[in-house]
């Protein structure tokens, strides 16, 4: 029964993951941006929907404060920070070492303004009942794990369908040939920074309900999330999906056989058998063409 | 761009000049290393106010010749953000006093402040073995173990509880009250169903959860801080965990008092009486809540006694011609022995800390209430 039920969590938290992974798949696959801020986004994310809830405005203003705070952030990171340094040909570590003092200072101003206490959102959704004997499921679970399958076919069904999807795989693909086809790099890379900061909110509405907040709560995700992204295949969505599904089960299944301190550490051992054993990911394209 | 830029780095440069001035001769600076960022922030405000109110009493009652301050360093509760802290307290602005907080810090910078004779002062620490870090190393707080060993027996005595599950988080203090537990549960014939330790920074527990139902625990007991130990009850209480949740005085913040999850949950802290009607306690109460608003709680206490303490120390020896150093304050409070600090007179055991009976707390409606007073000897 325990093996089942670390199962069932071990599928949430993948669900989780997996729609905070695909966004910063998206926008590094599409952009080649090491965009190391998509944890602040996450956070920034969650404390709207936080705040907007708790002042009382219920939850579908919450949701629509955090998609609107989310797409603005992601955006506005790439007009004002990335290109410009792009624009005077910042090495992509420069890009990086940029991306990650954002996340900092977001951190800190997330702290400054919504204070640094844990917060959550007390909702009886989150709240586990008893399905089996010795199992127990929140609604919360079926309901992420329900959002994410949705979510994640839809931007199947966005990438492969619309003009502004196939752009996005072209440049993953070949900026200089995006460009020749008349297509606007720039244009293609808002698209990506705007899905891909959307794809966080619902991961970070459930977070908010289910484990809690704290300013430092972006910093986690985005190590998974780079994690699932790397092992998924770089610029692979499905890779990605499925790379999150595997760290989130074996996280929980994990604690069969060790102290939940390593937990952690078995998704870092996967990361680095996946990179020895499948360098270019579980769905990614090999380097050496 | 470049422009603004360039104008934007001399106008920072400008605006902080005149707060990197030296200070003048006659004013005294101490160190406070407190996590002002990451998960554990939530203590850097909680823990300085104590000892932002006694700065404020010491200068205005004019007790030390120049001005007294506080230089604050974020340790982020982490040992090596800690020890840059500690080294540029030591090395740079040559502070004979800092007050400390966290078991892994306290370990991590007590043989540098041995090693230069600066006096550390923990008060919210609460490792057994903070006991053990020598001359210079006090403590304003009771020990982890002592907390142990009264909301345990509370719990299987008073509350009939004796199946015990533990998290404690992978650092010296979880290691300690794992140990002192297992002791205490001997003693009291509790018995220890299940032990799960956690990564500092881990925030997922709806696993763990499952393992303490799994365990047929009927108490919980929690050895984690900051943000991580309300995460732990909450996902402890929404994944179907009903046994009794007992902690220590790290629960003593607001944000566990907050948490729905916690209602019924107990904790321990150190008894402070703050209704003795000596002059010193009743201005503390009533200038904490004119100052921040609430009532003060053991860790306001512990920070603004380990301050006024220094003052008491510094001011002995400026009366007697001698330099405020560490090597100075150690001697003098061995000296002195005794003290009146808030909660009435103190005096220090032979290893550097001050022994408080322990109170056992239970979080009800949002707020604690004490249940019973244990006297640890």
């Amino acid at each position: 029964m325990l093996a089942l039920q670390l199962t069932l969590t071990g599928l949430q938290a993948g669900a989780l993951y997996a729609l905070t992974a695909v966004g910063f798949s998206l926008i590094f696959g599409s952009t080649r941006v090491f965009h190391f801020a998509h944890g602040a986004t996450f956070a920034l994310a969650a404390y709207l929907f936080y705040a907007v809830e708790a002042a009382g405005y219920g939850f579908v203003p919450g949701l629509l404060a955090s998609f609107a705070g989310a797409i603005a952030f992601g955006l506005a990171i790439d007009w004002f920070i990335y290109r410009p340094i792009q624009r005077d040909e910042g090495s992509f570590f420069t890009v990086f070492v940029a991306s990650f003092g954002i996340g900092i200072v977001v951190q800190n101003l997330i702290g400054i303004f919504f204070g640094r206490s844990f917060v959550t959102i007390t909702s009886p959704l989150s709240r586990a009942r008893e399905v089996l004997d010795g199992v127990y499921v929140a609604p919360l679970a079926g309901i992420a794990f329900v959002v994410a399958l949705i979510c994640l076919l839809a931007l199947g069904f966005f990438l492969r369908t619309t003009f502004t999807g196939k752009g996005l795989r072209a440049l993953s693909d070949d900026p200089e040939l995006v460009r020749v086809f008349g297509l606007n790099p720039r244009y293609l890379s808002a698209a990506a920074f705007a899905i891909g900061s959307a794809l966080v909110v619902p991961a970070a509405v459930f977070t908010s309900m289910s484990s809690g907040l704290n300013p430092a709560i972006g910093h986690h995700v985005m190590l998974i999330s780079l994690a699932a992204t790397i092992v998924g295949g770089i610029g692979s969505i499905p890779g990605t999906m499925i790379a999150a599904f595997i760290f989130g089960l074996a996280e929980n299944l994990s604690l069969l056989w060790f102290e939940p301190q390593w937990s952690e550490a078995v998704v870092f051992a996967i990361l680095f058998a996946a990179i020895i054993a499948r360098p270019s990911g579980l769905m990614g394209k090999s380097a050496a063409r | 761009m470049r422009h603004f830029g360039k104008f934007t780095a001399a106008a920072l440069f400008a605006l902080a000049a005149p707060f990197a001035a030296p200070a003048s001769a006659e004013d005294i600076t101490i160190g406070g290393l407190f996590p002002f960022s990451g998960p554990n922030a939530v203590y850097g405000d909680v823990l300085s106010s104590g000892a932002k109110l006694a700065v404020k009493h010491i200068n205005a009652d004019k007790m030390l010749s120049g001005e007294l301050s506080i230089a604050y360093e974020d340790t982020q509760a982490l040992p090596q953000p800690a020890v840059v802290a500690m080294q540029k307290l030591v090395s740079v602005m040559n502070v004979p006093f800092t007050l400390s907080s966290f078991t892994g810090v306290s370990k991590a910078i007590a043989p540098i402040g041995t090693r230069n004779e600066v006096v550390m002062v923990n008060g919210g620490g609460v490792g057994p073995d903070l006991a053990e870090l020598g001359d210079y190393f006090w403590n304003v707080i009771p020990l982890a173990n002592l907390e142990v060993r009264a909301s345990v027996p509370y719990a299987v005595k008073e509350m009939g509880k004796s199946k015990f599950a533990l998290i404690y988080v992978d650092d010296p203090l979880g290691a300690s009250i794992l140990k002192e537990i297992e002791s205490v549960l001997e003693d009291v014939g509790g018995e220890l169903v299940s032990e799960m330790s956690v990564a500092p920074t881990a925030q997922q527990f709806s696993g763990l959860a499952a393992k303490v139902r799994s365990s047929g625990a009927d108490a919980v007991y929690i050895a984690s801080y900051g943000a991580q130990q309300v995460q732990i009850a909450k996902q402890l209480r929404d994944n179907g965990v009903d046994a009794q949740m007992i902690s220590y005085s790290a629960y003593g913040v607001p944000d566990a008092m907050a948490l729905p999850e916690n209602e019924g949950a107990i904790f321990t802290a150190q008894a402070v009486k703050l209704d003795t009607g000596d002059a010193m306690t009743t201005r503390f109460v009533e200038d904490y809540k004119a100052e921040f608003g609430k009532d003060p709680a053991p860790y306001n206490v512990n920070y603004y006694n380990a301050t006024m303490l220094f003052a008491i120390l510094a001011q002995a020896l400026e009366a007697e011609g001698k330099e405020i150093t560490g090597a100075n304050l150690l001697a003098k409070r061995k000296e002195m022995r005794s003290f009146d600090l808030v909660g009435g007179n103190v005096s220090f055991l032979d290893n550097g800390t001050l022994l408080f009976p322990i109170d056992v707390k239970v979080i009800e409606g949002g707020a604690a209430k004490t249940l019973a007073t244990v006297d640890i000897q």
